[in-house]
């Protein structure tokens, strides 16, 4: 199959970053740009309109006039329109929706806070650039549909997210680590067993099956879709009871997403106390990362890098999760007079880890080197920004109605309930205990 | 649904049947491992560029 369109599409978008760079570049834009109070990133609109203009441009010209032959050329060039597309929408959203949304709010006035620092609508409600991306990319996939011509490369978001996370670690010094991670593996522990235990439990009183049970605690203790994914071989789980796991986390997690920053906004959680609160009640890391930055969206990122912390301790997490869940399976099963065929735990867990994570503690070796100086610092939050606007933008266009409708039944009524149970659970433990920066 | 990758279970092929030849409906790499070893190369770049760049 050859994956590359023969459509103008993606240089028509080249030529638009082109003309718009030039624009701004040229001061043409100076009234847009002053009226949304652009001044500050004027060199990044620039920047980043040529750099990607001459790429779809040029890539654009040979898709749309070359010939293509199947292959792993072709499969992976195809894909750069649709990564392109996303960045398109990324940058619309980034550059001209967000700013106007906060200027039609301050338009409105304040509706908390003190004449000293007054609080608008679209920081309590987190219209961001993060949160407006997301909704964005789900409405082009829900209401436009996503072009023939993009479809391969919409699937290049998680990469995104993935590069982001790791280069997360360049972020955190030793201190940093040391102090979040040791609050995080206190509130993780207590939370990701404790809500797997009660999904267990709960399970077994609604008299699901053990496969079902078994692989919605994981998701709903652990990360999400990895580690459900990661727990399905030990308690032998077939596709639909992973599929209405997968539904489960992703109604709840979007949910959660749009709902937590405005809920640490009303109660004016600190940066700390939010990200600890988003990465223990959130159940799926992309989801994690998009709370957070709706919470904190530009400056130092202190509520992602908290986030982030408590995200990756609930992924190592993960290897414990599965062992007990191979346990419990095999003594339910046998316990109900069943036969169970073995299989190898430790393969699986070897198999199933997210190196990503591995990538992330490589990173944060790396800058407690002191490879990276101060002054690189700014140039890596760049880079992340742009790295997390793609991948949520992208994860936007992935959250179709059609995905969100396998959730159903018992498994979305017992992970609802544990799900809301932790998150409560969790910010009355932020709340009370929780103090500090980062 | 035993052993198999996470690659496999792809909700949207499942609805509309075989959408993707390769990958699946979340991302364009085989498997979720050979996706992270690609971000880690892409984390590692972009941490070169920097530090060459900006040092």
């Amino acid at each position: 199959m050859v994956y590359t369109r023969k459509h103008p599409a993606l240089l028509i978008i080249g030529v638009v970053l082109l003309a718009h760079g030039f624009l701004i570049a040229g001061g043409y834009m100076g009234g847009v740009v002053k009226y949304l109070s652009l001044t500050r990133v004027v060199n990044e609109m620039t920047t980043l309109s040529y750099i990607f203009g001459a790429i779809a441009v040029i890539v654009g010209l040979w898709q749309w006039l070359g010939s293509h032959r199947e292959g792993n050329f072709d499969y992976y060039s195809s894909t750069i329109a649709g990564g392109v597309f996303i960045l398109f929408v990324a940058m619309i959203v980034k550059w001209y929706l967000a700013p106007e949304v906060a200027v039609l709010s301050r338009a409105i006035g304040p509706i908390a806070g003190t004449a000293a620092k007054p609080t608008y609508l679209h920081t309590v409600l987190g219209l961001n650039y993060v949160v407006l991306g997301i909704v964005a990319g789900m409405i082009t996939v829900n209401v436009f549909k996503i072009p023939d011509w993009a479809q391969n490369g919409v699937r290049l978001s998680r990469l995104g997210l993935k590069t982001g996370v790791i280069l997360l670690g360049t972020l955190y010094s030793l201190k940093e680590l040391a102090k979040l991670g040791q609050l995080s593996v206190v509130m993780i522990g207590f939370f990701v067993l404790g809500s797997a235990w009660l999904v267990l439990l709960i399970g077994a009183q609604r008299k699901i099956s053990n496969s079902m049970g078994g692989v919605l605690a994981a998701g709903v203790g652990v990360c999400g879709v990895s580690a459900a994914v990661a727990a399905a071989p030990v308690v032998k789980a077939r596709s639909d009871e992973i599929a209405y796991t997968i539904g489960t986390i992703l109604v709840f997690g979007v949910i959660c997403m749009f709902l937590f920053p405005v809920v640490g906004h009303s109660l004016g959680m600190s940066y700390v106390q939010f990200g600890a609160w988003a990465g223990t009640g959130i159940l799926n890391s992309a989801q994690v990362a998009g709370a957070a930055l709706a919470f904190q969206p530009t400056g130092d990122l202190e509520t992602l890098k908290v986030g982030e912390i408590f995200n990756i301790t609930r992924v190592l997490f993960l290897p414990i999760i599965v062992l007990w869940l191979a346990v419990w399976y095999v003594r339910r099963e046998t316990a109900a007079g069943g036969t169970v065929e073995q299989v190898n735990t430790g393969r699986i867990i070897i198999e199933k880890f997210p190196i990503f994570v591995l990538g992330f503690i490589l990173m944060f070796a790396l800058a407690s080197t002191g490879a990276f100086t101060s002054k690189m610092i700014p140039y890596f939050r760049d880079w992340l920004t742009w790295l997390f606007a793609f991948g949520l933008t992208g994860l936007g266009m992935q959250i179709t109605l059609a995905a969100m409708r396998q959730a159903g039944g018992e498994p979305l009524v017992i992970g609802s309930v544990v799900g809301i149970l932790k998150a409560v659970l969790s910010l009355i433990v932020v709340l009370l205990f929780v103090r500090g920066t980062i | 649904m035993i052993d198999k990758k996470s690659q496999d279970i792809d909700l949207q092929t499942t609805e509309s049947g075989f959408k993707y030849h390769r990958g699946s409906a979340l991302s364009i790499f085989k498997t979720d491992r050979y996706e992270d070893f690609i971000a880690l190369a892409c984390a590692l770049v972009i941490a070169l560029g920097v530090y060459i760049l900006i040092k």
